[in-house]
This record gives structure tokens, sequence and C-alpha cells, in this order.
């Protein structure tokens, strides 16, 4: 049985920043799809993940992952250009809580606050809640298998932990 | 596909980065994020290629993609579904990116980390609007109001003199554009020489840019249009270098020093390059692509006309000389470099290349027989000048030479007495002696 892939830490307090996220999968029809995500919660044990993103926006990646897909996750720090990727064979839909719609709301908040210390205009906040509502969230699990360090370069790529 | 690829293009400009999805041959998605997608034609984009990623692997080995891109103001997202063709290393589109991607590294704090190694080039097969509730960024102000504005402004010209500064004047009245110059291809076809500019604190006419250096150097090469929208701290993409080469005169090209947008557009006569137009901004994302499209235009029209003015024959009758009042004061010195053409006046550089010659030739047919009145045909002819077979740029370089005189040396004038015939006016006697 493989080892188990725990997060650090930091990789760990790194999902948590603010964030640019996208969730990626492959349809039945060999198509990659990409969406926005649009929060992560991290579980105690640091083995799983939980992330957040709306459905009818991320229509075709739900669809690919419903049948089967295997899952990534890009993370980037807009001022850092820091980025993580982490992949997993499969991804589940569970319920979505009010604490996750939460985790959404503050999550997009961040990200825009983010972005209004690199120059984007303030009112950007209020489109990105827009763009990115908690109204029609999907949540989905998943357990890492593998975490690349995708931070622009000729080291992006590099794997940081597998199972 | 129902979205047209060119309403996207505010988003291809890089002002918000795009994440291109994509799958391994076992069927493993991957994402990440694309630095740089490029508008190439209605049904084609091109994606910067800078590392040896998993992104590439795949689409060698899979060659299909969805790349996400994101319009500025509205934060509408697009997905485009994208069939890999080929990359590109070399030639027009490669510089472009090039040159852009220069642009977006130094913005994105990333200018010793990208690099361009090609041009992945993609058909787009189809655009799905991610956020139709969401309505569409304002509109730009209309590049085509502003180029028929500025064709009013330019009216008609009667000579090239006049046609370069109205032509960089229209440009503030039409487009807003406030720090412009007008580059002109020289005899060789290797450099081009600054013809006249507009809100510089010098005028920098004469300053030369070698082809393929900087913005409008890489535009003049491939004769395609450049623009970066925002500050880049590439060398190499600056107009041109500012420390001037103390081993060989020259002046320095009057830009900016930190732009934030520059657009570098080609001065075309059907194929032929005549010259390159470049506008500079000290605002990021200045030009718009409908601004580029305009200005592709209004260089086209440009180019025609220099080329036309420049083709009018020189009036025929000779023009009566003026009683020569008697030059006073102490003698300037003129000195003549033969192996570059240069003259420096009181040791003070002047001009070089054809303009120096010529006026080297004038300055002693007038010493040798008191000559004033001089005409374009008779320059053309003459074999001391290392003009080419097609004389029309002996015309601009008249101009360059009467501006530079103008500027550096007011004692010495050019001035014009009918199409394509001058006077030589002295304010102080001369000594001249070559090197």
């Amino acid at each position: 049985m493989p080892t188990p892939l725990i997060l650090t830490p930091e990789q760990t307090a790194f999902l948590q920043g603010p964030l640019s996220m996208n969730v990626g999968a492959v349809g039945r029809d060999g198509w990659p799809c990409v969406c926005r995500a649009q929060g992560v919660v991290v579980a105690r044990d640091r083995r799983s993940l939980t992330v957040l993103l709306s459905a009818s926006r991320g229509r075709a990646v739900l669809e690919a992952l419903d049948t089967g897909s295997a899952i990534t996750l890009v993370v980037s720090r807009p001022a850092t250009h820091a980025t993580l990727q982490l992949k997993a064979t499969r991804a589940v839909r569970v319920g979505v809580s009010t604490a996750h719609r939460t985790t959404s709301a503050r999550c997009v908040a961040a990200f825009a606050g983010e972005l209004e210390t690199l120059g984007y205009a303030a009112e950007l906040k209020t489109t990105l809640a827009s763009v990115l509502p908690t109204d029609d969230l999907v949540a989905l699990r998943f357990v890492p298998e593998i975490v690349f360090d995708q931070t622009p370069g000729p080291d992006a790529g590099r794997v940081l932990a597998r199972t | 596909m129902n979205i047209a690829l060119e309403s996207l293009r505010p988003c291809l400009d890089g002002a918000v980065p795009a994440v291109v999805a994509t799958a391994s041959p076992d069927g493993t998605p991957n994402v990440a994020y694309a630095s740089q997608v490029h508008y190439v034609d209605p049904e084609h984009v091109a994606l910067s290629f800078q590392f040896f990623s998993k992104t590439r692997e795949n689409v060698l080995a899979h060659p299909y993609a969805q790349v996400q891109v994101i319009e500025p103001k509205s934060f509408r997202h697009f997905r485009l579904k994208l069939h890999y063709l080929r990359t590109e290393t070399s030639g027009p589109l490669f510089e472009y990116m090039k040159a852009q991607l220069a642009g977006i590294a130094t913005r994105t704090g990333m200018a010793k980390v990208f690099a361009l190694r090609g041009a992945d080039v993609y058909r787009v097969l189809d655009i799905e609007n991610v956020d139709p509730r969401l309505l569409p960024a304002p509109a730009p102000p209309d590049a085509l109001l502003k180029l028929r504005g500025t064709l009013d402004h330019l009216g008609a010209c009667d000579d090239l003199a006049q046609l370069a500064d109205r032509a960089l004047a229209a440009l503030a009245r039409g487009f807003g554009i406030r720090h412009a110059l007008l580059a002109m291809l020289d005899e060789s076809g290797g450099a081009l020489y600054t013809l006249a500019s507009l809100g510089y604190p010098a005028s920098g006419v004469g300053a030369e840019v070698a082809l393929g250096e900087g913005l409008i150097g890489v535009a003049a090469r491939e004769a395609i249009p450049v623009r970066i929208n925002h500050h880049t701290g590439d060398y190499t993409y600056h107009a041109a270098l500012h420390v001037a080469d103390p081993a060989s005169p020259r002046i320095p090209l009057p830009v900016l020093a930190h732009p934030h947008s520059q657009i570098a557009v080609p001065l075309m006569h059907g194929a032929r390059l005549v010259g390159v137009l470049y506008a500079e901004s000290e605002q990021n994302a200045f030009f718009s692509h409908a601004d580029e499209d305009a200005l592709v235009v209004y260089g086209r029209h440009l180019g025609a006309l220099v080329v036309q003015l420049a083709a009018l024959p020189d009036d025929a009758e000779p023009v009566r000389a003026a009683p020569a009042p008697r030059p006073s004061g102490a003698p300037l010195a003129v000195r003549y470099f033969a192996h570059d053409h240069s003259v420096f006046i009181d040791n003070d550089y002047l001009i070089k290349g054809v303009a120096g010659s010529i006026l080297w030739t004038l300055l002693n047919e007038h010493a040798a027989s008191g000559r004033r009145d001089f005409c374009n045909r008779e320059l053309r002819r003459d074999p001391r000048l290392p003009l080419p077979d097609f004389g029309d740029n002996l015309e601009t370089r008249l101009i360059l030479l009467q501006r530079r005189l103008a500027e550096r040396c007011p004692q010495i004038a050019l001035a014009k007495t009918g199409r394509g015939r001058f006077r030589l006016e002295l304010a102080r006697p001369l000594l001249l002696n070559t090197a």
C-alpha cells in the first residue's frame, strides 16, 4: 500500500492564502477542461482537501469528474507567482455546508484584495463576488497523490511530494 | 463558433493571466498558467513556449487544449477549445510575441525568467462564454473614429517636411498620443534615421536605429506592428540604447526612459518598407488592439504619401539668386571625415552619412564657385554623393540636414526656394578641411 501523502504545514498555509485557483479534468472524449475554483479547505489530517466551484461555470469539469476523470488543482498567489499543482486519480462530490459558502466568500475576497494591492481597480472585489457567487457551489473532495511546484520558471513541474 | 475570436482581443493582451488545460496520453489533466495567449487571426491563437513543460509535452502527444482567458475590467471568463498545429521559432509572429512577452515579463516581475523559445500556434475550434449573465466591459474609444480624426488633421500635404510634422501632430489630435517619432529607412536598408519627433525635450532628428534594434528596429526588420502594453525592463525592447558610443558620433533617440506602452508600426508602400512610426505613453495599456489596427492603416497611408511626395518633379524654373549678404564674424571650422561622411562644426558633431556628404558637397561647391542655389536633380546625378539609383530618400535626407542645421548650427541654413530647390545661406564665413 502506498504511503499516504501528507501536505506540509507550509503547503497547508499556502492553500489558505489569497489564491487564484483552477480545477482541471479530462472528459470522456479526451478533451481537457478547466474551471476557476473559488475556495479550498484542507482536512485536519492534511491528507485530503475539498475544493469549491460553481456548478454552472464548471459543468464540463464536473461531468468529466463524475465519469471518472482524474483531477488537478492549480493554485497560484498573484503577488509572488508561487504556484502549486495537486493531482489525484479521482474526486468525489460532498455536500456543501454553510462553512463551505463562508470559505468561498472569504477566498474570493482575499483573492480580490490581493489583486487590488497589485494595482487592479478596487471595484474588482464586487466584480469577482458577482463572477464567483456562492449560490451554486459544488464541493469536491480528493486525496492528493502528487504535488508539483508550478511556480513559473525552469523548475516548474518539480515534484514536491507523492504517495 | 458563436463568438468571434476578434471580440476577445481585449482578453488576449496579457493583462490577466490565462490558464491552459491539457491531457497526457493516459488521461491525466494538467493545468498551467500561460503568460501569453496571442491573437493571430480570426481562427488562430498562439501561446508562448518558454519552458519544456508538462503542457508542451502533453500537446505534442495529444494536440488538444482548453485555454481560459479573462476580460479585464468585467472579469468575464471565456474558454477556448484549441487544436495545436505547429511551433514557430522565428519570423514575424515569433518576434511580435517575443517583444510583447518582454512587456508582460517585466510587469509581472518575471523579466529574468521569461524568454520565448517558440510561438505555439493553435486553431480555435470553439469559444464558450462562461459568464453570459455578466455585462461586457465598456467598449474602448472607437479607433476608426480616432483614425478619421487623425486623417482630417493631417489634411493635404505639399511636401515631405510638412508631412513629417503634420503626421505626428495629427496623432496627438486623433489618438491623444503625446510622444512619437518618425524614422525613415536609409539607403542601405540596414538602419533607420529619425526625421521628426513629437513631445520630447530634444528632437532627436538624425538619431539612428539599426534594423532589428529595439522595438523600432524589430518592427522595421519584420515589417510588422509591435505593441507592448506594459513597461519593459528588457533593454532589447527599449526604443534604443540611450548611451551613445563615444567612438562613433551618435544622436540619441529622444524617447521616454520608462515608457509604459509602446507601439511601432511600419510605414509601407505596397510591400516596400519606407520607415517606422513609433509612439509611446507613460500610461499602461494605452494602445488597444484596435488602435494598433488603425495605426497600421495610418502607417500604410503615410508610406504611400511619402513615396508620392518624393516622386513629384522638381520645379522647372530656375530661381533667380538674390544678392548674397556677406557672411561676417569668426569663421566656422567645418571638418569632414570621408570614411563615414561625418561633418563636425567647430569640433561638434553635426551629421554623417548621406546628409553629411550632401552638406560637404554643397559647401565645397559654394566655396569654389560662389553658387548658393541648388536643385535636387543635380544632387541625384552627382557622383560624389553615395545615393542609390532610386533616390527618393534624397528629399528626406535634405529635410534631416535642414533640421539638424537649424538645431545645431543655424549659421548655415538650407532655405527652400521651390519644389526640389533650395538655397545655401551662410551667416558666418567657413573654413573647410578634411580629416
